[in-house]
């Protein structure tokens, strides 16, 4: 099972923090087909935050056909959901790699590439790419 | 709800029935005492005879216990305690420190919540002064017997069925203060006040009158109104026929009977013998004329005296309830 | 949206001695919602709430409390939950008489075993009298006796005020448990925007005795947006439906704005506000309101009565 967290600074509503935190974790493999995913009552227990968000953030996975609420029972991941293939995930960051190389080549620090990132991030969200 | 009134005032009621049991073991064995000597003295025997003059077992009886006049005091203040430390804090202590509105937010209604408390609290009050009552009137019937005044400060209200009405009316001043004052401690203050106004003025002003006092005329040298029979005489005058009054209780200035009277000597003159003033006293018809209440009247009065006091404490606990149930929060 | 509401307030006003606490007050709280009530000190937060229990009587307009009028109707009661500020608790009582109060005073709802589990959960000694209890354990109590009575409507005023920290999150995780146990409706003033932010859903501003703000969170959020740059009039932007403050220094402009649209002035960079930014903006600015347009639906609600 996993835990959820939250991160104020991030700019990001609540309940797309945990949709994104469902989808990186069956991405990763941390969470696979058939496994249950925390109940409204023990997210809330846990981050104090409204039920009603977290019933929104599944309701949203659900959509997604990443999980699926079995009546009773809980959330659980769907047997469909999976994460690319693990070669994808080393061919990205080979390709990240190179291009903080020549981040840091061109003189920027770990600051401004974490501020670029985010930036750049925010614009694909709000774009609706990501 | 009994269950929280209970938790919430066991203490009140502890302390009450804690004062109660004091009160009891001093009232009894005392009380005891006082009826052995009432009756192995003769006084008891002499008085069950109607007509007998008992004056002086009487008085040694009644000297022998005037140590005890301290307690009257003491009793009389007993009824406005309840009010003080049962009735103000009902309301007031619970508005003090905020818990009514835990109290009022539950699933009972104010109304359900303020009546329990106010039953309860009388019931109690009732059976606690009761038995206060009871006991003291058995307790002071020897010396109520001897002095022949019932109706005097200190004894009407201390026997009967009065102390019970006031006891009642107290608690209900108290709550109804509390409940008006939202402080404990100036709700206590207030209720001490009102309590000791309402039955001063009642007792000076309202209890005289309950009905028509009789007027009796007697000899100058006579004695009042039938003795041992308990009347409550209001006042004494000396009129002469005409009834113009010469003075207040059994009192003649020489110089006015010397004025009247012109064959008695001069007041210059010295020692003036007693016939020639029975001569001017009778000639002038100068006779004694007392207003009262007759003896028998005793319980009408108490009955009259209760029903005020409870109609007031009855009245001050409507408003209370009422109060309570629309205005406060 | 079509749910019912939870507490309505028409034309609401509550008069004290000398002043007005609560005046002209409309709102609406719909039902199954975690609503912030929130506004300076003095803005009638308190007032508001004691009105919706009945422990105070209007002066003016109407308040219906899950569709009953509160103080008239005995069967409002059982169904409210309240935990009133400053949480009083009889002191003397131990905690066990404290829950012990709780089910004789709500006959036929109390939840003991509840009751007995959100104890347990706070490690709270049964034995302990509530006068000794810390700020966190007495706010644990009031909640726990709050929701044991199984509530539809949960009212709580600044239950976190005097919590430290670590407190007032084990706090809002209890009560979010029990929102979920209870599906209740909750309404909970409070200064502490961050916290609210977490948990609330929907939003109630209020300002001087009146409503100035209403509506869910995150539709608030989306409409609002603060626009920096460089300064000049503003008259007229596209896609800003009112301005709601502004400060400019001698180069620069800030504005907090309501929007109807997407801006696409490129002279203004545009960033999102939290709720913070978005309550102290209107706060500073007492005559901006931001409203639901009147429903409807109201008028179709007269009609069938």
């Amino acid at each position: 099972m996993i835990q959820f967290r939250l991160d104020r600074r991030l700019g990001v509503s609540t309940y797309l923090q945990i949709v994104h935190q469902v989808r990186h974790a069956v991405r990763l493999g941390i969470l696979r087909p058939g496994d249950q995913l925390p109940t409204v009552k023990e997210v809330v227990g846990s981050l104090a935050i409204n039920p009603n968000t977290v019933q929104k953030a599944y309701r949203e996975l659900e959509h997604d056909g990443l999980v699926e609420g079995r009546p009773g029972l809980g959330t659980f991941v769907a047997p469909t959901a999976g994460g690319p293939p693990p070669s994808s995930h080393a061919l990205l960051r080979r390709s990240l790699e190179r291009w903080l190389r020549g981040a840091f080549d061109a003189g920027l620090d770990a600051e401004d590439v974490r501020a670029l990132f985010e930036t750049s991030m925010h614009d694909l969200q709000k774009e609706g790419v990501a | 709800m009994n269950w929280l009134t209970w938790r919430q005032h066991r203490a009140q009621f502890l302390f009450g029935a804690a004062t109660l049991a004091v009160i009891t073991l001093f009232l009894v064995p005392s009380g005891l005492g006082i009826w052995h000597t009432f009756r192995s003295t003769g006084l008891a025997g002499c008085l069950a005879v109607t007509g007998r003059d008992c004056g002086d077992l009487a008085s040694t009886f009644s000297d022998r216990y005037t140590g005890l006049q301290f307690t009257i005091p003491l009793f009389m203040i007993l009824p406005a305690l309840l009010g003080v430390f049962w009735g103000a804090p009902l309301v007031a202590r619970e508005i003090e420190q905020g818990t009514h509105r835990l109290a009022w937010t539950q699933g009972l209604t104010r109304l359900r919540w303020m009546s329990t408390k106010v039953v309860t609290l009388v019931l109690a009050t009732l059976a606690g002064a009761a038995v206060f009552a009871f006991l003291l009137s058995w307790w002071s019937r020897p010396f109520v017997a001897a002095s022949d005044n019932r109706f005097s400060f200190g004894v009407f209200d201390l026997r009967g069925i009065v102390p019970v009405a006031y006891a009642l009316f107290a608690l209900a001043a108290g709550v109804a203060a509390g409940a008006l004052i939202r402080r404990t401690v100036a709700a206590m203050g207030a209720t001490l006040g009102a309590y000791v106004a309402v039955r001063t003025g009642i007792e000076l002003w309202a209890r005289p009158h309950y009905e028509a006092a009789r007027t009796i005329s007697y000899s100058f040298f006579g004695s009042g109104p039938h003795p041992g029979s308990g009347d409550w005489v209001l006042s004494t005058r000396t009129v002469d026929r005409a009834g113009h009054l010469l003075g207040n209780g059994q009192s003649l200035d020489f110089n006015v009977l010397h004025a009247r009277c012109p064959d008695l000597p001069g007041p210059s003159s010295g020692f003036v013998s007693k016939a020639p003033i029975q001569a001017c006293i009778q000639r002038l018809g100068i006779h004694l004329q007392a207003t009262y209440q007759p003896g028998n009247r005793y319980w009408l009065f108490q009955g009259i005296e209760s029903a005020i006091f409870v109609g007031l404490a009855l009245g001050l606990l409507a408003f209370a309830v009422w109060w309570v149930r629309r205005k406060v929060a | 949206m079509t749910t019912p509401a939870a507490l309505t307030a028409t034309a609401l006003g509550k008069r004290y001695r000398g002043h007005w606490g609560l005046r002209d007050c409309s709102l609406e709280i719909p039902a199954g919602r975690i609503s912030a009530l929130v506004g300076p000190n003095g803005a009638g937060k308190t007032t508001l709430l004691h009105l919706a229990t009945g422990l105070l009587a209007p002066t003016a307009g109407t308040i219906e409390t899950l569709g009953r009028t509160p103080g008239e109707d005995p069967d409002l009661l059982p169904r409210i939950g309240f935990m009133a500020q400053d949480v009083p608790l009889y002191r003397s009582f131990r905690v066990r008489e404290m829950l012990e109060f709780g089910r004789r005073t709500n006959p036929g709802r109390w939840d003991a075993e509840l009751a007995q589990g959100r104890m347990d959960r706070a490690s709270i000694d049964l034995d302990q009298r509530a006068g000794t209890l810390s700020g966190g354990q007495r706010a644990q109590v009031a909640l726990a006796l709050a929701l044991a009575k199984r509530p539809e409507l949960l009212l709580l005023d600044e239950p976190l005020a005097a919590l430290d920290p670590l407190a007032r999150r084990e706090f809002l995780k209890a009560l979010m448990e029990g929102a979920v146990d209870g599906e209740v409706t909750v309404v909970l003033s409070s200064h502490l925007l961050t916290d609210l932010e977490r948990v609330c859903d929907h939003l109630v501003v209020l300002s001087g005795g009146r409503t100035q703000v209403a509506g869910d969170i995150e539709g608030l959020l989306e409409a609002h947006r603060v626009l920096t740059g460089p300064r000049r009039d503003v008259d007229r932007i596209e896609g800003v439906a009112a301005v709601v403050q502004q400060a400019t220094t001698d180069r620069q402009s800030t504005l907090l704005v309501r929007t109807d649209g997407p801006i696409i002035d490129p002279a203004w960079s545009v960033h999102r506000v939290d709720l913070e930014e978005l309550v102290l903006g209107y706060l500073g600015q007492p005559n901006a309101t931001a409203l639901p347009a009147p429903r409807l639906a109201r008028t179709g609600a007269e009609v069938s009565r």
